[in-house]
Formats: structure tokens, sequence, C-alpha cells
């Protein structure tokens, strides 16, 4: 097989991987700290691009990270808005955790039918961010976009990583998923903590949904499928382990663009299922399961 | 929970008068209303009840989320229109066969059983996506995205059943058997052990249960009805496309239950009502239709954690206790 073209294909899988990183990540800490499957999670992506696109339509000279800034902010607000309207108020009224899942995915459907009626139902283009000139690595030609979307999602979770370890606020909403009781009792605001958790999930899915809509393009329904796919590779990961969701994203990014290439892209979808059925059966708590067994 | 009607042994005088005027209530209803249109919704209602219903088993008291139910009521449905327009069978045994396809096919399932909670659903998302894979690729069987096309309507003992009051009287039938054998199911000894799992997987397995047996009939149970509501579906609408049963398909079956009640028989129907006729009320609106109903999902969860059954049990016994007080009254 052609080097050249598997350097392409591998670019490619680790950068939607890193797409679904990010939103896998959203969807492990916000499971992690509530037990909530976010399913809403894919339209505050969606939210993001559409505010980073409508942003390059007033001012068209931005450069790609501010837009990437103003993204995660717009998805960031949207997504503690959904935290304070109305998980708190489920929160509070002890409504049973399915419910509170019904009610994410009311919430998608809302949102979903709010975007096009403010952005309209066609597919809406990016212009180029990441300019349009080629990188070369030993003699292989790679599109800026890919190399820009994996870096900055590296950076990303760097970012996380380094924000959870670090600071006194990450570390308290870490110590809050694990148990809120003690947490609690060591000083550490449950409510804030909910807020924050929120906050950063909706920030990675902003910055994902610049990612994406700079791929493909931004399109009302586009969080659906994406989140979808960031939910499974959480799952891959091992839900609730941000680690796990990190490496699930990559994978499942992986996993899906060479199944497309080598076995058939009519059913790249499901091979990926099937995988992950598979894997699921194996380590029934996803790949950190397996990985925990292991030492 | 002594308040809980589904566990008490013996059902009150009033819920069986209930359920006596409610089934009244279904069979006169195209006498009183003889409109093609609210017919062939009602009949919808009827078909998605039967699956919800099949849901609320296997959710409401198995306890195991499945998110993939619209992939057996797409298997039911397309065995049911191939076998009818392809090999010409008649309507009872493409029924028949229909259920039985979507459960052995729900047989895949069987491995999965053994997860829990988040990653059980997952597991059933990604057949449900492969389902609607197949059915969208796989176009020598299924037509592919163009559909199937042409599908006969039920013809029963050599009469064609052209009237929708007939088929809507059909559907209606088929939904109230299901009930009623579900109902039967819910108090037999079945119905008690897959309760205790649901409570606590690990003190029912100590108590001698065989677990994952039951567990899996329990998916079996649910596909089966899941597959003679895709028939019934398929000669009612009488054109297939990949699209009807998508995720999202599978997502309204969950939306049927959770709004209805979790673990109340009645509140999948009333689910299942609320989820196939609200959209059609509020088609009026236009554009604004799926954002209402996004919107009223949500608020719902936040008034009653017991859905509408449980709504309508507390209306029921607010009235009860109105005209006993104004029986001791006056």
């Amino acid at each position: 097989m052609d080097q050249a073209y598997f350097l392409d294909l591998l670019v490619g899988g680790l950068a939607i991987g890193c797409v679904y990183s990010l939103v896998a990540l959203g969807f492990a800490m916000i499971i992690r700290a509530t037990g909530i499957i976010h399913f809403a999670q894919g339209e505050v992506l969606m939210v993001g691009s559409m505010s980073g696109l409508s942003t390059l339509w007033l001012l068209p000279r931005l450069p790609a990270v501010a837009v990437m800034l103003i993204a995660m902010l717009a998805s960031g607000i949207v997504s503690v808005a959904m935290e304070f309207f109305v998980y708190r108020t489920l929160r509070v009224r002890r409504i049973p955790i399915m419910n509170v899942i019904t009610a994410t995915v009311g919430m998608s459907i809302l949102f979903i039918n709010a975007a096009r009626i403010i952005w309209g139902s066609e597919p809406l283009r990016y212009p180029d961010l990441f300019g349009t000139l080629a990188y070369t690595f030993a003699g292989v030609r790679i599109s800026p976009q890919l190399v820009w979307i994996m870096v900055m999602g590296l950076v990303l979770m760097g970012i996380l990583q380094l924000f959870l370890k670090y600071t006194r606020t990450g570390l308290a909403m870490q110590a809050v998923a694990q148990d809120p009781d003690a947490a609690q009792m060591m000083g550490a605001n449950l409510t804030r903590m909910m807020v924050y958790t929120f906050g950063v999930a909706g920030i990675m899915a902003g910055a994902a949904g610049v990612m994406v809509g700079s791929l493909f393009f931004s399109f009302f329904q586009m969080g659906f499928i994406i989140g979808l796919k960031g939910f499974i590779a959480a799952t891959l990961g091992g839900l609730g382990s941000l680690a796990g969701a990190m490496l699930g994203g990559i994978l499942f990014g992986l996993i899906e663009t060479f199944a497309a290439v080598f076995v058939s892209s009519a059913y790249k979808d499901g091979i990926g299922m099937v995988l992950l059925i598979f894997i699921l059966l194996a380590s029934p708590s996803g790949l950190v399961g397996l990985w925990k067994r292991r030492r | 929970m002594s308040a809980d009607p589904a566990l008490s042994p013996r059902r009150s005088l009033q819920s069986r008068v209930a359920t006596l005027v409610f089934v009244a209530a279904l069979l006169v209803f195209p006498a009183v209303y003889h409109n093609p249109f609210a017919l062939h919704m009602m009949s919808l209602v009827a078909i998605n009840a039967m699956v919800a219903l099949g849901l609320q088993l296997l959710f409401g008291f198995s306890g195991q989320l499945s998110i993939g139910q619209a992939a057996f009521y797409g298997i039911g449905a397309y065995t049911s229109g191939l076998l009818t327009t392809k090999l010409g069978v008649p309507f009872p045994a493409a029924l028949l066969a229909s259920g039985v396809v979507a459960s052995v096919a729900s047989l895949l399932m069987v491995p999965v059983t053994r997860l829990s909670g988040v990653y059980l659903a997952v597991s059933t998302i990604g057949f449900s996506i492969l389902v609607h894979l197949v059915l969208m690729n796989e176009e020598w069987l299924t037509g592919g995205t163009f559909g199937l096309i042409g599908i006969p309507r039920v013809s029963l003992f050599g009469y064609t059943l052209r009237n929708p009051a007939y088929s809507y009287f059909l559907c209606v039938g088929c939904a109230l058997a299901v009930y009623a054998a579900l109902v039967r199911l819910e108090r037999s000894r079945f119905g008690r052990a897959i309760n205790a799992i649901r409570q606590n997987e690990d003190a029912a397995r100590s108590s001698g249960l065989a677990v994952t047996y039951l567990k899996s009939q329990c998916f079996v149970i649910a596909a089966f009805i899941a597959g003679l509501a895709g028939s019934l579906y398929a000669h009612q609408v009488r054109y297939l496309a990949p699209d009807d049963f998508t995720f999202w398909k599978s997502i309204e079956f969950l939306f049927m239950v959770v709004i209805g009640g979790v673990g109340s028989l009645f509140g999948a129907v009333l689910g299942a009502a609320f989820v196939v006729l609200l959209p059609e009320w509020l088609r009026e609106i236009g554009d604004y239709r799926m954002l209402v109903f996004g919107a009223l999902i949500v608020t719902a969860m936040l008034f009653g954690t017991r859905g509408l059954a449980g709504v309508l049990a507390a209306t029921g016994r607010a009235l009860g206790a109105l005209m006993r007080r104004a029986a001791a009254s006056g």
C-alpha cells in the first residue's frame, strides 16, 4: 500500500478522532459528575459551530483562533444555561435519572429546531480558516486543516488535563465527581462545580464545532450524529474516565476512517458499532476496564 | 410500595370499569368519528403503542434500557413487506413471520444482556444503526433509499380491508391483545422474577433466578412484539423507507415509555398517543412545531416523575376522594 496514502488517512483519522475526543470528554465529564447522558451535547457543538460561522460572516478577517474562542464561549454559555435553567431544577426536584436523560433529548430537539429557524435548513460552508497551503511532511502533502485541528485538539485536551490536575477548581470538580457528599464536606461548592462541569464540557464541544464546521460544513442537524459518535467514543473508553474518552475518541476516528477505505464506505458507521459491541463484550466497562484488569 | 397498583394482587373495581370504558370507547370510535385520517392516526397510535408496550416490559419491568427497538420494528416491517410483495405470502403468515424474524434477530442481543445500564443502551444503539445501514444499503433486498413500494393492503380470509375502520380494528385489536398478554405476564411468576432482577440483580441471582436467561427472554418478547407492530405498520402505510427506522425512531419509543410513565403498561399507551398525535396537533404552528414538542418534553419531565400514568392516577384518586367526600356530606 502507498505510504503517502496511509499517512493521509492516518492524519485524517486522527483529526476527526480529536473532534470525537473533545465531544466524548464533555460526555464523560457530565456523566461522571451527574450521571446524566447529555444527549444535547451535539447540539451544544452545533451552536458553537454556527456562532463561529456567524462571527466569520460579520468579521471575515478574524483569525482562526479567535473564531474558535468565540465558538467555545457561545457553546459554554449555552451549556451552562441548560444546566442552570433545566437540569438544576430537575436535580433539585430529585427527578429520576431516566427522566432527566429524556429531558436532554427534549433539549436536543428544541435546539435543533431553534437552529433551523435561526440559521435555515441548508448546509452552510465554512470559509477556509487555516489557509490553503498544504504542509509537506517527509515528501507527503497534508492539508493544513487536518494538522491544525489535530494540534488544537491536543492542546485543548492538554490544557484540560492541566486545569483538572493543578488548579483548585479543577481538583474540586474532580472531587465532586468522585464523591459529592465528601467533597461538599471539604468545602467544595457542589452547585458551582456543576456549572463549571457543564461550562467546560460546552467549551470543548464548541471547539469541536468549529473543527467539524471547517472540515465539512455547518448544518442544523450536524450535532446529532457527531454527538452520538462522541457518546459512543466515551462509552468505548469507559464512561466517566477522561483518559478513556480521549483514547476512545481518537480510536473511533481512526477505525471509522480506515474502515471506510478498506472495508466499505457504506458501512463505515456500522463497523465502528460492531467493534464497539465486541469491545464491550470483552470488557464490559470499556477500554479502561481492559487496561485496569491487565495491571 | 402499597400505592403501586401494579403490585397489588387484585385490581380494584374502578380500574376494571375504567378498562372496560376505555376499550368500549376504542371500539365505538370509528362509528362516532368516521374520518379516514383520524382513523389512520389512531391506527398508528395503536401500532406504536405495541412497540412501547414491549419496551415497557424490557425497560420498565426488567430494567434493561434499549435504545434500539426501531431495529426490530424495522425488521418486522421489511419482513412482512417483502414476504407479501415478493413471495405473495398471505397476511396472517407474514404477520407471524415478522414477529419470528424480529425475535430471531434479537437473539443477537443475548450476549449483550450481560452488559448493564448505559453500556447495554449503547450496544442497542449500535444494533439499531447497523440495521438501518443494512436497510439502506442492501438495495437488492430492501430497495435501498428508494424504499419498498406497493405493499398490499391487509387481506384476511379473502377479504381486503379497504375500509380504514377495519384496519383500525385490526391494529387496535392487536394492541389490545398485546396489552392483555403483558398484563397477564406482569403478574405471572415470570413478571415477578424480572421485577426482582430490576430491583436487585445480585439478590435475584442468589435467589436462584436464571438472570441472563430471563433478561434475554425479555429482549426476545419485546422484539417479537416490535416485529408484529412493524408488520402492521408496513400494511398500514404501504410504503417503507429506511429512514422510518432510524435511531430517532428508537428514541421516540423511549419517549413513549418515559412520558407515559416507566413501569406502567397503560402509561406506554398514553405515551404512544402523546408522541404520535402531539406533532400532528401542533402542525398548525408550522416551523415551530418540533420546537414546541421539544419544550413540552422537557416540561413534562419537570412535572410528575411517574409520567402521564402517574398524573392520571393522581387525578383519579383526587376525583375519587372528592366523590367520597360529596357522598359523605350529602
